[in-house]
């Protein structure tokens, strides 16, 4: 049926009312599943670790800590103070390990190597390790993202 | 009111209108040719999807999908449960046989040439089949939950990465977050047992309600000389050919799966160094070498991306295939045949490279 003068049949007028309505109602709900499904979890800005734990190092020494989910590299430079990586290799992920004997660090997955300051050198890596800023404050040793800063 | 068997079949058949089904499968009728061996691995996949569903349901019983049980309760199904580590050991090698057959039953289309006209969407809902599958033993690998399983998740959700814009999106839902975590394994079990049986049934149905559309393809000869193929009736000629074979394959997939047990590697640690020796299964390996072999950057871009890339416009190539070889059904197509023969050279000496 359509009414004088007018564009559109009664039945074309309702169903694009109510196609419409339902189309809205789902794009209405894409938002929260997509927010809902996508990672709640995220890299962290800064961990704290016990200063004690660390301080014992002899310089040039490395050691694991956990940063968020994954490994974080600590090592103490000639001069007592901390440098620290991501450990994870920036080819495909993988966790790297520290090899004293070589000073050097290594990937299994893709046999990947970085120097000593995390340069990649050898193999598949197309960076360096991420670099993470370390710093003492009092008993504690802070590791952040770069450019976090220090909490006020 | 005399109810007897036959009574309740035929009310049984009437309700459910399953004559004209049944009229169908004993019309049906396949081709007998040269070829015609290849018609039995599309049933041999089924027997083997089979086989994972009825072992995949079992193991479900008691695999828990945490960081702390994922491990541990697969050592419980392998050491303390009746038969658990032959039940895991079939589902683990019948993954491989069934992959193995796809793959087979995948090049025999390509050399007979069967996905032309009018077999396209049948040709690219098998390859969305084959796809779904492999991603299916990509999540399956993960559950163990041991440190070889962890890496080798860890590197091949990383790669969608290597996609500007995207990637990134790709990897933190596949993840559940910037890292592989506990969160990750809980989200690959449930693509793994919820979200892709629903997706491999439903494309299952469209693909094989269009091989019963078109009917079984024939050689190009008898299709250029127009001759009629000799033929044997589905039902119960070639369904008892079927279970022969299906007999078979059960017997080598029992055996090979009492000789040849799945291992288990202590549990994974999120923060240990990747292990020595990290691989994908053996469907992967061509895909892995070849990311292997890219330098770390090759000008503005990495390796990676190129690579990445180049393996996509590898996968469109062959999803497409029926509209890149579109010649009609009755001509040759030597060039598609050599490309294959390229293709499998390739994946076959990369898969034995990356062993070395």
């Amino acid at each position: 049926m359509r009414i004088n003068n007018s564009y559109f049949t009664r039945r074309k007028f309702l169903n694009s009312i109510l196609g419409g309505w339902l189309g809205a109602v789902v794009v209405s709900f894409i938002s929260p599943i997509v927010k809902f499904v996508w990672p709640p979890y995220k890299e962290p800005d800064e961990v704290k670790l016990a200063l004690a734990d660390y301080s014992s190092m002899p310089p040039g020494e490395v050691k694991n800590f956990p940063w968020g989910a994954k490994p974080g590299l600590l090592k103490k430079a000639a001069d007592g103070t901390f440098i620290a990586w991501v450990g994870v290799c920036t080819h495909l992920d993988c966790n790297v390990s520290w090899v004293p004997e070589k000073k050097q660090f290594y990937c299994a997955c893709h046999v990947g190597w970085y120097d000593e300051n995390g340069t990649n050198i050898i193999g598949p890596p197309p960076k360096p390790l991420r670099r993470l800023e370390a710093s003492v404050e009092g008993e504690d040793l802070f590791v952040r993202k770069p450019g976090a800063g220090a909490k006020a | 009111m005399k109810i007897d068997v036959k009574t309740f079949v035929a009310w049984f058949k009437d309700r459910l209108a399953l004559t004209p089904i049944l009229k169908y499968m004993t019309k049906k009728e396949v081709p007998q040719h040269e070829h015609s061996f290849w018609y039995y691995t599309g049933s041999s996949i089924l027997l083997f999807l089979f086989i994972q569903i009825i072992t995949g349901i079992m193991l479900a019983f008691y695999y828990r999908p945490t960081l702390e049980g994922a491990n541990a309760s697969i050592a419980r199904i392998m050491t303390e449960l009746p038969l658990g580590w032959l039940v895991r050991s079939i589902h683990s090698w019948s993954a491989t046989f069934m992959i193995a057959i796809v793959m087979v039953h995948m090049l025999a289309i390509m050399f007979t040439k069967s996905y032309r006209k009018p077999r396209e969407v049948t040709w690219m809902t098998g390859m969305m089949l084959l796809v779904v599958s492999m991603v299916f033993g990509f999540t399956g690998y993960l559950l163990p939950w041991d440190d070889l399983s962890l890496s080798a998740t860890k590197v091949g959700t990383n790669i969608p990465m290597a996609i500007p814009v995207v990637g990134k999106w790709v990897t933190q839902f596949l993840r559940g977050g910037d890292d592989v975590t506990g969160d990750t394994l809980t989200r690959f079990f449930l693509f793994h047992v919820c979200i892709l049986p629903l997706v491999i049934f439903a494309i299952l149905i469209v693909h094989i309600l269009l091989v019963q559309k078109e009917g079984m393809s024939v050689p190009l000869k008898d299709e250029i000389a127009k001759k009629k193929v000799p033929a044997l009736p589905f039902w119960p000629n070639f369904v008892l050919r079927e279970v022969i074979i299906w007999l078979v394959l059960l017997g080598t997939v029992l055996t090979v799966s009492l000789a040849f047990a799945p291992s288990l590697g202590p549990s994974a640690d999120l923060m240990a160094p990747a292990p020595e020796g990290v691989k994908p299964e053996w469907y992967f390996l061509f895909l892995f070498q070849t990311l292997k072999i890219f330098p770390a950057n090759m000008g503005p871009v990495t390796g990676e991306f190129v690579a990445v890339v180049l393996i996509m416009i590898g996968i469109m190539a062959v999803f497409f295939l029926p509209f890149l070889d579109n010649k009609p059904e009755t001509k040759k197509g030597k060039l598609v045949t050599y490309l294959c023969i390229l293709g499998v050279i390739y994946a076959i000496v990369f898969s034995i490279w990356s062993l070395q």
